[in-house]
């Protein structure tokens, strides 16, 4: 039996709808954000039309059960119960929707705030654009001595990073789940692998605090490391964190 | 009678010559100009020196009651960018389709690029209305700002308000001597004019980019705002280029897009089959101008942005990493729009031949490609959450939807996107067509393996070097992604087309068979082309921030604060419908002129002479 | 004229809908607004300030470092052009009206093309002319006091003396009070500014000086371990020393200093020996 095509557009629309949910939330883990599946849908919908309508013949069996249901006298029952659920239903739903809730309002957080072109840190001014790991040259010129600047930098996180970030580097330290928003996962490609390493010395320097205040509230509990740690030893711990993951700093320049 | 006519031919011969040498003259002596501008820079370091750029206060900005400065000058520039561009886009495809028509001796190809540049005359004066206007709004609410641009600009500004001589001339005698300018000779004389006045728009849009880019990427002047005397520095900022070729290409795509919903409002309007199938035809061929323009725009929006970082970082970042990056999320949104319904117009079209029923099965195919690779270029990297969200994700990050949000995945997406778009066109051009070549086979099976291998490298290079190795691929992988899509465009094209030579149609084309609906999608084009075209607006103009001229002009006015993307984009929609007010106001007017009523007995019968 | 108003309608829902999106679909984000210049108030200023002033400017406002740097080698470096300059004032090819190294540093800012140091001049000129503006010009726009708190900034830099006043005649006045007022950089960088932050020399001796209500810790790295010295910052009453009674030191230096500074106090007593 052929299904009417209405019924397919609502299948696929439901379809794609569950996929949606369960691929995410339960295949990967990693639930859907609702105001993304919105806008998905949206375009699903906006696709599943173009599909349906771009032959008159499909558009007249896709309305016909719509129209019938409008026109034909034969159907006045259905139609006066539809009428009367679906603004019932579109009600229900707009009271859900205004109706006041506790939940503290949606939080934006950007993942790569845009650093200031210049940042103070240790008395000193920095330029964020030109700033160069000063131990970075090592790891070509005298590689002995970066592996012993790599070793010191292993110390240093685990001495003051690892509590949240973790030990394996992926955001998942004994404290992490305390914290909200959660520690950076830098073994994942989205983190430190998008970033120049004067960005990660920005972070680690001015911490939490540090953010600057577009896309506020920032909540990270990363504290002032300036306040704890050398120069130097941001350093070492950079070279660290790219030499654990395996993760190159983002250059702009050939090697 | 023959003798009045060579005598009217030769008095419009010399008027035409004399138009021609102006022209010219014109253009040489701006030419010569910018050389006269480079001696006087040599000349500067001796004698003219340049004030400084000034140092304003809030006192400096004259206020007029009930009359916000800054959105007076905002809707007055982009009404006028608008307009300009529809009246600098409209000649450059006129000028196609009349050599064409030329070419293939079809008269309706002339038709048509004439009904094309009626429509645009009328806009050219509201241009300059809003042109006018934006000078006045510049002068009143930021009297300090014109001048400092004026003391730089002063040459270039004379011969671009010069210019409009030839423009006005070149364009009244296209359009007026259209169907004079007929027959052999005639009509080489009158394609002719009409690349004389593209070329005369073309150069003034040029100037005036040259002042909008020296405002974001200042050159010829030092860090104080001194100007150095020579104009050229000046002109040829970092961004004058990038910013030529991507308005160039936009005004193409926006002129199409508007011509096209002309032509759909028109197809709606009228009831004879005969014009249905003329303002179908003519539809059609709008909106392939517009796709042909916008397939290859994303190209130059990236050599935009990557000019852009490379004369500033900061202001890289500020645009796409920064407030603005939600801003490229509407985008996505606007030119998702611009793709789907262009697409959408293509698959309704394939109903005007019966013969290409034999390729709807496939449409659903190419809407899932490309609806999938939409919704990854629409994952934004930084995700809204609801607090429960963000406990059940363990923090801001989503851990498979984060790296769709960066760029590696949004190139991949792109070029699928545009390759997709291709085969639709591809569908379509074969959709009624058997072809008659003895390597047909062979043909389509090189086509398959083109697309696949395509498509596999893109994808090769979008997931290897965007996710596994560092930025320098990263980046410089986006380039060969680029090739392979033009590959892969330019080269289905030439083997499709050669292959459908003198191919036979399966059933009978019948233009205007095609339903009101695809008319919409016409719609939809025009309209989001003019709600993107006013949202890359504000942040182009946005990404100064607080600057007049980058770093050199600080804007002390109270306005100088950067707007929300959600005031920008109200100032934007009110600017779209303006503009779209006018534009039937225009498209109206283009019509009036055929439209007689009979006056009855209104006139007193008179004596003939 | 059916037409009209459908296609109107259709128009208008679809802008509807863009401006819907951009202002309801995406978080709002208030971009930040334009920095405001910063006001100077000389009259509260003391040299230090004065000093940290110039460094601002600097690289700041002054924007001097966009070409003194290493990087771009568009302006000579001034790291320790102090030498230099002494030697330049002796130059022949000098022809500036300077007789010290402030007022050669002021006409440098002034007046840039006076002397240009050999390079560095604009393409062209063979070194007449300089490339850098004049920094009390639009663009840069630094005042006379701005000027000099430079100078003193770079005096300060090259480890000179400073020359310059502060150009206000009630900044001296009030000098040596605001100086205490002006809250100190933490963490603090030296053991005698952790002293006197902790007020620990109102109870100990340290080098001759202090109050006897605590025990004299001249010598006492000869006497105790780091260990020891760490507990007992941290934890008074741990051990109390004979002849001192508990509960008079406070407990409270755990919260208010950082750990580096702990452990600057910790080196500095365990080296007093």
């Amino acid at each position: 039996m052929k299904i009417p095509r209405l019924l397919q557009v609502v299948l696929i629309f439901v379809g794609i709808y569950v996929a949606f949910k369960v691929v995410f939330g339960f295949v990967l883990g990693q639930p859907i954000p609702s105001s993304l599946l919105t806008m998905y849908m949206f375009f699903v919908v906006a696709g599943l039309f173009m599909v349906f309508t771009f032959t008159d013949e499909s558009t007249r069996e896709l309305v016909a059960p719509i129209k019938a249901l409008v026109e034909d006298p034969a159907r006045k029952p259905v139609r006066n119960v539809v009428f009367i659920v679906v603004p019932l239903l579109a009600g229900a739903y707009a009271f859900n929707v205004m109706l006041p809730d506790f939940d503290a309002p949606l939080e934006l957080r950007s993942i790569h705030p845009a650093p200031p072109s210049t940042v103070k840190i240790y008395d000193q001014r920095y330029d964020l654009s030109t700033l160069e790991n000063p131990l970075r040259k090592f790891q070509k010129d005298d590689p002995q001595k970066f592996r012993l600047l790599v070793a010191e930098g292993a110390e240093v996180y685990i001495r003051n990073c690892h509590y949240c970030h973790g030990d394996k580097l992926d955001g998942n330290g004994p404290y992490a789940q305390g914290l909200n928003p959660i520690p950076l996962n830098f073994q994942d490609i989205g983190t430190i692998a998008q970033l120049q390493e004067s960005f990660l010395f920005w972070r680690i320097a001015t911490g939490g605090p540090g953010l600057p205040d577009e896309g506020a509230p920032w909540l990270s509990a990363m504290p002032v490391w300036e306040n704890f740690l050398s120069e130097d030893e941001i350093w070492k711990v950079i070279l660290f964190l790219y030499d654990y993951t395996g993760h190159r700093p983002r250059t702009w320049e050939q090697e | 009678m023959s003798n009045k006519r060579s005598g009217a031919w030769s008095g419009g011969f010399v008027l035409l010559v004399a138009l021609l040498l102006a022209g010219a003259f014109a253009l040489v002596y701006l030419d010569s100009g910018v050389a006269v501008a480079a001696e006087v820079s040599a000349a500067a370091d001796t004698g003219v020196t340049y004030a400084p750029a000034p140092k304003l206060t809030a006192d400096d900005y004259p206020r007029v009651d009930r009359f916000n400065g800054r959105v007076a000058v905002w809707l007055a520039a982009q009404m006028h960018l608008w307009f300009a561009a529809f009246v600098l886009a409209v000649p450059i495809f006129v000028f196609i389709i009349e050599a064409i028509g030329m070419r293939t001796r079809d008269k309706r190809y002339d038709d048509m690029a004439y009904e094309f540049i009626k429509v645009s005359i009328t806009a050219y004066s509201i241009t300059a209305i809003f042109g006018g206007l934006l000078v006045f709004f510049l002068t009143i609410f930021y009297p300090h700002l014109f001048q400092y641009l004026t003391t730089i600009f002063k040459e270039s500004m004379v011969y671009y308000a010069l210019l409009f001589f030839a423009e006005s001339a070149a364009l009244y005698i296209y359009y007026y001597g259209w169907h004079w300018l007929q027959g052999g000779f005639r009509k080489w004389v009158h394609l002719t004019v009409g690349l004389l006045l593209n070329a005369v728009g073309t150069t003034l849009m040029f100037l005036a980019n040259a002042w909008a880019t020296f405002m974001m990427s200042p050159a010829g002047v030092d860090r104080a705002g001194v100007f150095s005397g020579d104009t050229w520095a000046a002109i040829h900022n970092v961004l004058w280029n990038p910013l030529n070729i991507h308005r160039v290409l936009a005004n193409i795509a926006f002129g199409g897009s508007i011509v096209g919903a002309y032509a759909a409002f028109k197809f709606l309007s009228s009831t004879v089959a005969k014009e249905k199938a003329h303002y179908d035809w003519m539809g059609y061929n709008a909106n392939f101008i517009a796709i042909c323009a916008l397939l290859p725009l994303p190209f130059a929006g990236y050599y935009l942005t990557a000019e852009i970082y490379a004369y500033s970082q900061q202001m890289g970042i500020t645009s796409m990493g920064g407030i603005f990056a939600w801003l490229f999320i509407i985008q996505a949104v606007l030119i998702g729009t611009l793709f789907l319904s262009a697409n959408y117009y293509l698959w309704c079209g394939m109903g005007r031949s019966d013969g290409a029923e034999r390729y709807n099965k496939y449409v659903k195919y190419l809407a899932i490609g490309i609806i999938g690779a939409f919704l990854v270029w629409f994952t934004p990297h930084t995700l809204v959450l609801t607090n429960e969200e963000l406990k059940a994700l363990g923090g801001p990050y989503h851990k498979y939807l984060g790296p769709l949000g960066i760029m590696p995945a949004k190139n991949m997406a792109v070029n699928m996107m545009i390759i997709f778009t291709t085969i639709s066109f591809l569908i379509y051009r074969r959709a009624n067509k058997i072809p008659i070549v003895s390597w047909v086979s062979q043909g389509n099976a090189v086509l398959y393996a083109l697309f696949a291998t395509g498509i596999l490298n893109i994808l090769f290079l979008g997931i290897y070097h965007g996710y596994f190795t560092n930025t320098v691929y990263k980046v410089a992988s986006s380039i060969p992604q680029v090739l392979t899509t033009l590959t892969i465009i330019v080269a289905s094209t030439v083997i499709d087309a050669s292959m459908y030579k003198g191919a036979k149609q399966v059933a009978p084309l019948h233009w205007g068979r095609i339903p009101d609906r695809a008319q919409y999608a016409l719609f939809l084009l025009a309209v989001a082309f003019t709600w993107l075209m006013g949202l890359m607006g504000y942040i182009r103009s946005g990404l100064r921030q607080h600057w007049h001229v980058k770093d050199i002009f600080r804007d002390a006015s109270p306005d100088a604060f950067t707007p929300t993307l959600g005031y920008a984009a109200n100032v934007v929609s009110i600017g779209t419908i303006l503009f779209l007010t006018l534009l039937i106001f225009i498209f109206w007017l283009s019509q009036l002129a055929g439209q007689k009523t009979s006056s009855g007995d209104y006139w007193k019968a008179q004596e003939p002479w | 004229m059916v037409n009209l108003a459908k296609v109107v309608a259709f128009s208008l829902l679809t802008i509807g809908f863009f401006a819907f999106f951009a202002n309801f679909g995406i978080p709002e984000i208030k971009p930040a607004p334009p920095p405001v210049d910063e006001e100077l108030d000389l009259s509260s200023m003391t040299m230090e300030g004065f000093v940290a002033l110039g460094d601002r400017i600097f690289n700041g406002k002054g924007t001097c470092t966009l070409c003194h740097n290493p990087v771009g080698g568009r302006a000579p470096l001034l790291d320790d052009a102090a030498a230099r300059i002494r030697e330049r004032l002796r130059d022949p090819r000098y022809g500036g009206q300077a007789q010290t190294l402030e007022a050669y540093l002021r006409e440098s800012m002034l007046e840039p093309s006076v002397f240009v140091v050999a390079g560095f001049g604009k393409a062209g000129t063979s070194d007449t002319e300089s490339p850098m503006p004049v920094v009390s010009g639009g663009g840069i726009g630094m005042s006379e006091a701005d000027i000099s708190a430079v100078i003193a900034y770079l005096q300060d830099r090259w480890g000179l003396d400073i020359t310059v006043e502060i150009p206000a005649d009630v900044a001296e006045a009030q000098v040596a009070e605001t100086s205490m007022a002006a809250t100190p950089v933490r963490p603090l960088k030296s053991p005698q500014a952790a002293f006197t932050q902790f007020a620990c020399t109102a109870c100990h001796i340290f080098e001759e000086a202090g109050g006897q209500v605590g025990p004299n810790l001249s010598r006492i790295g000869a006497q105790r371990d780091r260990e020891y010295l760490r507990r007992a910052i941290l934890d008074p009453n741990a051990d109390i020393s004979d002849g001192f009674v508990p509960n008079l030191m406070p407990g409270t230096y755990a919260e208010q200093m950082y750990a580096s500074e702990l452990e600057m106090i910790v080196d500095y007593l365990a080296g007093l020996e």
